[in-house]
C-alpha cells in the first residue's frame, strides 16, 4: 500500500513537473541558434511587463511606450502590461508566471531578484547584444560590473541598467536652526544633530520633535547599512566588532528616545509623513520623493550626504533595471526597447518625470540633472555608494531584517546577537 | 415576546446593536473621510470632518491609469459567473450528500474539507501552468475556474449543514404526495433553502471580488479586477490614500445595495416555502 | 432509504463539483506534498532532491516554528470564537424586526465586502502611533495620556491584529447564522411561550439546537479560513514587530516567496495536520449522528 503511493505520488510529481517547466524548455531550445546570427529586425510584438509607484508613473510609461511604438524604425510594437508592486510581491508574480511559462518578453526587475532567475535560467545573457551596441559606452562600466555581479558570473550580464536612486538624508532646515545645528559634514556631528534635533518644543514635558525618522520596518536595512559602515563594519561580515558597534548606534537612536516610538514598525509611509509633518527632523530617502517634498514643504527642505567618519563611509544604492526573458522570440528587438529606457528618449522621459537617476552619461549632463540641488546631492553620493551582497539568499536576508532588527530594538536581543542571526542568514 | 417594554427593548436591541454597529462601520467611516479629505489633512490634528470636502479622487479614480470602471465590470463578470457555477455545482452535491448514502460519500465529503487547508501560495506555479495549457489565461475564465474550486468545498459543506438542519418532515410528506425527488426538490426543498443559497452565494461573490492572488497572474490589462487596481495604487513611494480610500468606497457600494435587495430573500424562507408547498 | 441496489444518482450529482476540483488542485496540491520530501529550493534548483522527512525534522527544531505555531493557535482561537460570538448576537439582533432593518442588514456586511487589500492598509491607519484616530479617540475619552504606537509594540501588536480579523469576520457569521435562523419553524417558539420559557432558555433549548450544524460547520469553515489567512497580518505588520504578529500561515507565506518552497510545503503539511485535529473530531460526530 505504502510503496503504491509513493509510486503514485513520484509520478505525479513527475508530470507536475513536465507540465510546469514544458514551456521554458520549448522556448529555450528553439532560440540558441538566433542570437548568434546577425539577423535582422523584423516587425513583431514584445510583451513588457512592468509596475508603477503611482499613476502618474504609470500614464509616464504609457506615454514612452507610445512613443516608441511611433518612432521606431523595425515596426517593432510594445505591449505594455503593468502589475502591482506590491510590497515587492512584483518579483514573486514576476517568478511564478515565468515559472510557469508565462510569455513576458522584457520587464522592469530588482537587481536583489537575480539570483532566483538566472538559477532557473529563466533570464537571457545580454552580453553579445551590449557588446553588438554602438553606444554602450554611455553607461559607466562600473555600473555594468555591478549588473554581471548580481549575476554571479562574470562573463554573463542578465540585467540591463535603467536608473538608480542614492540614498541621502533629508533635513528639516526649520528644525535645526531652531535646535542651533548645522549640516553635519562627519558621521559624530550627524548624532550629535540627531540627539539636539530631539526636543520639547511645547513645554510639557514630553518629546515632539525627534531628531531621526527611523525606518525599522520593511526596507529598512538600506539606511541601517549606512551606520553599519561609518562604525568600520561591513557586509561582508556582520559580526566585528565595528559592525556590531553599528548595530548598537542604532538601537541607541531608538532606546534613547531620539526617533518616534513608532519607528518598530515605521515604513517608507510613515517615516516620510513623520518628516513632513515636522514630528522629525531628519530621515534618509532617495530623491524619488523629492518632488513630493518640495510641494509641500517649499524651501522648508535639505538634503545632504550622509556623512562620513574616519572609519567608513556608505550608502545604499536603490535601482531599476529591467530584464529580458530566455524565452523571448525576438532578443534583438526587445534589445531597441531595454535600450530605448537605458539611454535614449526613453531614459530621458522616465529620470525627468521622475526624479530618478539617470545611468546614461548623456542624459546625467543635461542641464535638467544638473541644476536639480536633490540630484547634486545623489550624485555626490554616487561615489560611495553601494548595495546588499547579492546572493541566492539575499531577498530571506531582506525579508528577514526588520524582525531580527525589531528584536534588537524592543531588548529580546542584544546587537551581537542580532548581526550573528542575520550573519547566519545571509552566509548559510 | 411582543409585550417587552420600550426600556428594555432598547436594552436587548439597540444598544448592542448600535454598539456593534459603531465598531462595524467606523473603519468604513474612516475609509470614507479619508478619500474626501485634502491629503495634508491626514497628518497632523486628527479631524473628524475634513476642513475642505474634496470630490478629486472620485474623478481621478474613472480618468487616470487605473481604469476603474473596467475593472469594475471585469470583476462583476468574474464574481457573477462563478456564483452561478459554483453555486449550481455544490448544491447538487450537497444534495446528495444530506440525502443520499452512497459508497465514497464520506471519502469525498473529508476531500472536500481538505482542499482548502493547503495555502495557495504554494500551487501558484503549477496552477498558472494549467490555466496557460487549458488557454484560459487572460479570459475571465480562467478566473471562474480557480474561484469555483477554492469556493466548491466550503459552499457544500455550508450547504449540507443546511440541509441537514432542514426539517425533513416537509420532503417526506412530499414524497408521501406523489411528488418524486426531483419534483420535491425543486418545489419544497428549493424555495425552503433560499435564504441559505443567498448566504451561500454571497460568500462565493465576496470571495471572488476580492481575491489578488489569483487574478494578478491570471489577468492582463484588459482584464484585470478590483484588488489588482487597488493595489496598483500602492507603490514604492508610498499609498495614494485619497485614491485607495475612494476605490474602497466605489466597490463597497454596489455591492450593499446589491445585498439590500438580496436580503430579502434571506427571511422568507420558511413562510414562502410552507405556503407554495 | 437505504436501500441494496446501486444508485449512480447520486454521483451524478456530485460529479460537476467533484471534476472541478480534481482538474484544478489535484496536481498542485500532489506537488506540493511531493515537494516538502525534498530540498526544493527553488533558489538553488540544481541541488533539488529526495531528502525524506529532513525538511520536518528541521522544522521541529526550529524556535519560529513554535512560536509561529502558537501564534497560530492563538489567532485562531481568539480570532474565531471571538466572531463567532459578536456574529451570533448581530444574528440575533437582525432577526428581530425592527425599522430600517434591510438598511442595517446591508451595512453589516460592509467589513466582508471590503477589499482585502485595503483593510490591513485602514486598520494600520487607524492604529498609526502618531497620527491615528484609535490614539485621537483614546486620549479624548481619557484612557490614556500618551500616544501608543499599537503596530510597533510585541505587546500591542498581536491584539491589534487580532481585533482586525474579528472586525472582518463577523458578517460572515452573522449571515449564516441569520439564514440557519430562517429555517426554524415558528411554531417551535410559539410552544415554548405557552411553556412560560423565557428568553433565553428559547436560546439554548430551541435556537442553538436547531441550528447546530449550521453553527459547527460555520465555525469549522472559518477555522480553516482564519489560519490560513495571510493578507490582513500581512498588510498591517508583515509578522512583526520581531515575529510578535508571525503565524504559520505568514511563515509559510515568508518562505514560499523567498522560494525554499520544501520548507514552505512541510510546514504547510504540518498546518494542515493541525486543522484536521479540529475537522476529524468533526468529521466523526458528524458521521455519528447522522448513523442514528
Amino acid at each position: 500500500m505504502k510503496k503504491r503511493l509513493l509510486a503514485l505520488l513520484l509520478s505525479t510529481v513527475m508530470v507536475a513537473s513536465l507540465v510546469a517547466c514544458g514551456g521554458g524548455k520549448e522556448a529555450a531550445d528553439e532560440k540558441t541558434d538566433d542570437t548568434t546570427e546577425e539577423s535582422k529586425i523584423e516587425p513583431c510584438t514584445i510583451n513588457f511587463t512592468y509596475w508603477a509607484d503611482n499613476t502618474d508613473y504609470s500614464a509616464l510609461m504609457q506615454d514612452i511606450i507610445k512613443k516608441f511604438n511611433e518612432e521606431n524604425e523595425y515596426g517593432i510594437e510594445v505591449v505594455g502590461e503593468e502589475i502591482p508592486w506590491d510590497g515587492g510581491g512584483y518579483s514573486n508574480t514576476l517568478f511564478n508566471t515565468a515559472m510557469g511559462g508565462g510569455s513576458t518578453d522584457v520587464a522592469t526587475f530588482k537587481l536583489s531578484a537575480t539570483p532566483m532567475f538566472v538559477n532557473n535560467d529563466l533570464l537571457a545573457d545580454l552580453t553579445p547584444l551590449v557588446d553588438a551596441w554602438e553606444d554602450k559606452d554611455d553607461i559607466s562600466d562600473n555600473i555594468y560590473s555591478v549588473m554581471r555581479k548580481a549575476g554571479g558570473d562574470d562573463k554573463a550580464m542578465y540585467v540591463m541598467p535603467w536608473n538608480t536612486q542614492i540614498l541621502y538624508v533629508y533635513y528639516r532646515p526649520s528644525i535645526f536652526e531652531k535646535a542651533g545645528v548645522e549640516v553635519p559634514k562627519t558621521y559624530d556631528e550627524l548624532m550629535t544633530a540627531i540627539e539636539k534635533c530631539t526636543m520639547d518644543t511645547d513645554g510639557d514635558g514630553k518629546t515632539d520633535v525627534y531628531g531621526w525618522g527611523m525606518r525599522g520596518s520593511s526596507g529598512g536595512q538600506e539606511p541601517w547599512g549606512s551606520f553599519i559602515y561609518a562604525n568600520g563594519g561591513s557586509f561582508d561580515d556582520f559580526t566585528t566588532d565595528e559592525s556590531v558597534a553599528g548595530m548598537q548606534d542604532f538601537i541607541d537612536i531608538y532606546t534613547n528616545g531620539w526617533c518616534p516610538p513608532s519607528a518598530p514598525s515605521d515604513g517608507f509611509q510613515e517615516t516620510v509623513a513623520n518628516f513632513k509633518s515636522g514630528l522629525t527632523a531628519m530621515f534618509i530617502h532617495h530623491i524619488g520623493s523629492s518632488k513630493g517634498m518640495v510641494e509641500e514643504l517649499g524651501d522648508d527642505v535639505g538634503a545632504f550626504a550622509f556623512p562620513a567618519s574616519d572609519k567608513g563611509r556608505w550608502t545604499s544604492m536603490g535601482d531599476t533595471e529591467t530584464v529580458m526573458f530566455e524565452s523571448c522570440e525576438n532578443k534583438e528587438a526587445a534589445f531597441e526597447w531595454m535600450k530605448y529606457l537605458a539611454a535614449y528618449d526613453g531614459q530621458e522621459m522616465w529620470c525627468e518625470g521622475t526624479g530618478q537617476v539617470p545611468v546614461s552619461q548623456r542624459v546625467q549632463k543635461l542641464d535638467y540633472f544638473q541644476n536639480d540641488p536633490f540630484m547634486k546631492v545623489s550624485f555626490e553620493g554616487m561615489d560611495f555608494a553601494g548595495i546588499v551582497p547579492i546572493l541566492d539568499t539575499t531577498t530571506e536576508w531582506i525579508t528577514s531584517w526588520k524582525d531580527v532588527v525589531q528584536q534588537g530594538l524592543t531588548g529580546d536581543k542584544t546587537a551581537a546577537e542580532c548581526m550573528e542571526t542575520m550573519q547566519k542568514t545571509l552566509y548559510q | 415576546m411582543r409585550k417587552q417594554s420600550i426600556g428594555k427593548r432598547f436594552l436587548m436591541t439597540y444598544l448592542p446593536l448600535i454598539a456593534l454597529l459603531i465598531f462595524i462601520l467606523f473603519p468604513f467611516y474612516w475609509t470614507f473621510l479619508t478619500s474626501i479629505k485634502p491629503e495634508a489633512e491626514l497628518y497632523g490634528a486628527v479631524t473628524y470632518w475634513p476642513s475642505a470636502v474634496i470630490w478629486d479622487n472620485y474623478k481621478k479614480l474613472f480618468t487616470t491609469t487605473v481604469d476603474f470602471l473596467k475593472a469594475m465590470k471585469n470583476s462583476f463578470i468574474v464574481a457573477s459567473i462563478t456564483t452561478v457555477v459554483s453555486l449550481t455545482a455544490s448544491t447538487l452535491a450537497a444534495y446528495a450528500f444530506s440525502r443520499y448514502r452512497f459508497k465514497g460519500r464520506k471519502f469525498m465529503m473529508a476531500l472536500f474539507l481538505s482542499n482548502n487547508m493547503f495555502p495557495t501560495v504554494l500551487l501558484l506555479i503549477p496552477l498558472y501552468s494549467i490555466m496557460r495549457n487549458l488557454k484560459l489565461l487572460y479570459t475571465p475564465w480562467a478566473l471562474v475556474l480557480a474561484y469555483t474550486t477554492f469556493t466548491l468545498p466550503f459552499s457544500v459543506w455550508l450547504l449540507n449543514g443546511f440541509f441537514n438542519d432542514l426539517p425533513m418532515s416537509l420532503e417526506e410528506a412530499a414524497l408521501v404526495d406523489g411528488c418524486n425527488r426531483r419534483m420535491a426538490f425543486f418545489k419544497i426543498i428549493l424555495p425552503i433553502l433560499g435564504p441559505s443559497l443567498v448566504a451561500t452565494g454571497v460568500y462565493i461573490f465576496m470571495t471572488s471580488w476580492n481575491e489578488y492572488t489569483f487574478a494578478v497572474m491570471f489577468t492582463n490589462n484588459a482584464s484585470r479586477t478590483i484588488p489588482v487596481a487597488l493595489k496598483s495604487l500602492i507603490g514604492q513611494l508610498g499609498v495614494d490614500w485619497g485614491l485607495l480610500t475612494a476605490g474602497g468606497i466605489i466597490t463597497i457600494i454596489p455591492v450593499c445595495i446589491m445585498f439590500f435587495f438580496a436580503q430579502k430573500r434571506l427571511v422568507e424562507g420558511l413562510t414562502a416555502g410552507a405556503v407554495k408547498g | 432509504m437505504k436501500k441494496k441496489k446501486f444508485n449512480v444518482y447520486p454521483y451524478l450529482l456530485v460529479a460537476p463539483a467533484m471534476l472541478i476540483i480534481m482538474c484544478v488542485v489535484f496536481i498542485p496540491v500532489v506537488n506540493a506534498i511531493g515537494m516538502s520530501f525534498q530540498s526544493y529550493d527553488l533558489r538553488r534548483p540544481k541541488d533539488i532532491a529526495f531528502i525524506g522527512l529532513a525538511n520536518y525534522i528541521e522544522i521541529f527544531q526550529d524556535p519560529l516554528f513554535w512560536q509561529s505555531l502558537w501564534k497560530t493557535i492563538l489567532w485562531v482561537v481568539f480570532g474565531v470564537g471571538l466572531q463567532f460570538v459578536f456574529g451570533f448576537i448581530l444574528a440575533l439582533l437582525l432577526n428581530k424586526s425592527f425599522k430600517g432593518r434591510g438598511l442595517v442588514r446591508a451595512v453589516s456586511l460592509i467589513p466582508w465586502v471590503t477589499p482585502g487589500v485595503l483593510i490591513g492598509l485602514m486598520w494600520r491607519w487607524m492604529y498609526d502611533g502618531n497620527y491615528g484616530v484609535l490614539n485621537d479617540i483614546f486620549r479624548k475619552l481619557h484612557l490614556i495620556t500618551d500616544n501608543i504606537p499599537f503596530l510597533s509594540q510585541t505587546s500591542t501588536a498581536f491584539p491589534a491584529v487580532v481585533t482586525t480579523i474579528i472586525w472582518q469576520g463577523i458578517p460572515f457569521f452573522a449571515l449564516m447564522i441569520l439564514a440557519g435562523l430562517q429555517g426554524i419553524p415558528g411554531e417551535l417558539y410559539e410552544a415554548a411561550d405557552i411553556d412560560g420559557a423565557t428568553g433565553i432558555q428559547k436560546l439554548f433549548r430551541i435556537t442553538i439546537p436547531s441550528i447546530k450544524n449550521t453553527i459547527m460547520i460555520t465555525a469549522l469553515l472559518r477555522v480553516i479560513w482564519v489560519a490560513n489567512s495571510v493578507d490582513v497580518i500581512f498588510n498591517m505588520t508583515e509578522g512583526g514587530p520581531a515575529y510578535s504578529t508571525q503565524t504559520l500561515s505568514v511563515y509559510i507565506f515568508n518562505k514560499a516567496n523567498t522560494l525554499d518552497m520544501g520548507y514552505a510545503s512541510a510546514m504547510a503539511i504540518i498546518l494542515a495536520l493541525v486543522l484536521c485535529t479540529v475537522a476529524i473530531p468533526y468529521l466523526i460526530f458528524t458521521f455519528k449522528e447522522e448513523d442514528n
